[in-house]
């Protein structure tokens, strides 16, 4: 009786210890799944306000074409320097970008959030508007983010000028670039005025 | 009896361990905190965004400066001390708020609000390829002159960004306690 007793209950025991070996590798295979699972769950929001922050994949666009960006219709129209201003440092060189941008969908206040425009240059620098110059622009003229507050209606053409100093050496290889919120991380890259 | 005394070790020393980490790390805001990037006067700092390089450090006991085509005096019941720098981007258009002077005790003193927005005065824009020189100017008494630290950072309230450290270094003094080098008027207006 209780040799029976003994074996039934070794019995037992070798169906738990399978039981609870089975158990401890699914839970080590969980662990495989779970583990990324909470890096992608707590990182996401990180992720996503940096790719929505960030101008980081350019988008070219060839001179004198337009491109979809933002809801409108982006085509860079010059891109000058403007020489003969007094007061500025020695070196630096004023650089004036136009746009005509022609209004698709005029939720621009949103659409447009944190608009920049920029200039880069071949080593990677970049350069946004500066106050230091002003120059005197006509009235229908705009910068950026008064544009995106003006009210204008699908199908408007709106003039966007923004200003900028560089050195002289970045002037050969500088590109406008411009970056909505509703469009990042993606940005557009105008190429150069063939000159 | 061996295995008992070494549990209660083990304890000890894990208690030990715990209230050391606990009483050793750093605060939350000292860990998020601006990462300081140490130099002296004439020499080049890196900071993350901008580089700055002090060249001469001056004192007056008045200022005197050209604000929209008037002539403004600045008095102090202290001293006024002058640090011309030289300033320039990295790599991307960014600016400068101000800076802190660091008096010997760590006492703080902001760049001086008091010249308004005279041009020249904080905050600095910078371009990259355009070094710029400006100057800081505090408001400070003047038992916070000699062995003070100018401390310059892009944003006012910044964090995990860095922060350029520079040791004044002494200052000699004359027998009135006052800085050797003391001038009574500086002119803001006259070129960097």
């Amino acid at each position: 009786m209780q040799a029976v007793d003994t074996m039934s209950r070794s019995r037992m025991a070798e169906g738990r210890s399978g039981t609870e070996r089975k158990w401890r590798r699914r839970a080590l295979w969980a662990l495989v799944v779970l583990l990324p699972a909470v890096i992608v769950e707590t990182s996401y929001g990180s992720v996503r306000t940096f790719l929505g922050n960030n101008d980081l994949i350019a988008r070219d666009v060839a001179w004198g074409s337009a491109a979809h960006f933002g809801g409108s219709d982006w085509q860079l129209t010059d891109l000058r320097t403007a020489l003969g201003m007094e007061g500025l440092p020695a070196n630096a060189v004023p650089v004036l970008a136009d746009f005509t941008v022609t209004v698709g969908d005029p939720d621009m206040r949103n659409l447009w959030v944190g608009c920049k425009v920029f200039l880069t240059d071949a080593s990677g620098r970049q350069w946004t508007p500066t106050a230091t110059v002003s120059l005197r622009a006509p009235a229908d003229v705009m910068i950026c983010a008064s544009a995106a507050f003006s009210g204008a209606k699908k199908g408007d053409r709106l003039k966007i000028r923004e200003t900028f100093m560089v050195p002289k050496d970045a002037i050969a290889t500088i590109r406008v670039a411009v970056g909505v919120g509703s469009e990042r991380p993606y940005y557009l890259r105008f190429q150069r005025p063939e000159s | 009896m061996i295995r008992r005394v070494s549990n209660v070790v083990l304890l000890v020393v894990a208690v030990a361990l715990c209230y050391g980490m606990q009483t050793s790390t750093p605060h939350y805001a000292r860990l998020t905190g601006l990462i300081p990037v140490r130099g002296g006067i004439g020499e080049t700092i890196e900071a993350r965004s901008f580089s700055l390089k002090v060249a001469k450090i001056g004192f007056a006991h008045t200022l005197k400066l050209n604000a929209f085509g008037k002539e403004k005096v600045l008095t102090t019941g202290g001293l006024w001390a002058i640090v011309t720098a030289e300033l320039a981007a990295r790599d991307a258009s960014t600016s400068v708020w101000g800076g802190i002077w660091q008096g010997p005790a760590g006492l703080r003193y902001r760049t001086s609000e008091r010249l308004g927005v005279a041009p020249g005065a904080p905050p600095f824009s910078l371009e990259p390829g355009l070094p710029r020189k400006v100057r800081f100017v505090f408001e400070i008494p003047a038992d916070q002159a000699a062995n003070a630290t100018l401390l310059v950072a892009s944003a006012r309230f910044s964090a995990l960004d860095s922060e350029a450290q520079i040791k004044l270094g002494t200052v000699e003094t004359g027998a009135d306690g006052l800085p050797a080098g003391v001038i009574e008027t500086f002119d803001l207006d006259q070129p960097i």
